[in-house]
């Protein structure tokens, strides 16, 4: 996978492995002083079923982890992404 | 500490030596490892780089602090970013 601008993650289709739509991208969150990549910041679905995962406010948050591809799609492991 | 790519873009970015570097327009991911790889800067210092683009990209790796600016390592090895010099 190619190095992206996160300003083209922005906005994209998040869907898990199983092809089910999570939401879109609204955000990445960062260790400051590594630069991993700790979480993606999802605006849900409406029909998204949001207990399985960690919800801040009106979003919920994935471990950058689970991601397997970014692409025209990002796609997450739903078995990694649910909330231990 | 953890932070948002997006609490990141339109900060300046100096070096520790108080030199204006730019702007972060964007961050620049590497999915493949998971990290933050650069930083896309707009708004470059022109006395700095020695290119007609718009920006410039700079390894994560070089900046040091995230506050209300970004620090970044002076790099001594650039003839044109050492001031002092001069």
């Amino acid at each position: 996978m190619a190095k992206v601008y996160a300003g083209d993650i922005a906005g994209k289709a998040v869907v898990t492995i199983e092809g089910t739509v999570m939401g879109d991208v609204d955000n990445m969150i960062f260790d400051v002083n590594t630069g991993i990549l700790v979480d993606l910041v999802i605006k849900p679905d409406a029909e998204l079923n949001r207990q399985k995962y960690r919800v801040e406010g009106k979003f919920i948050l994935v471990p950058f982890s689970s991601v397997c591809a970014v692409r025209d799609y990002i796609v997450v492991d739903d078995n990694r992404a649910i909330k231990k | 500490m953890h932070a948002d790519i997006t609490s990141m873009l339109g900060l300046d970015v100096y070096t520790q030596k108080g030199i204006f570097v730019g702007r972060v327009d964007d961050a620049v991911i590497d999915p493949e490892q998971g990290i933050v790889s650069g930083l896309a800067l707009g708004n470059i210092n022109k006395e700095l780089f020695d290119h007609k683009g718009k920006g410039v990209v700079i390894p994560y790796r070089l900046v040091t602090a995230i506050g209300d600016i970004i620090l970044m390592r002076h790099l001594t090895r650039n003839g044109q970013a050492n001031r002092e010099d001069e």
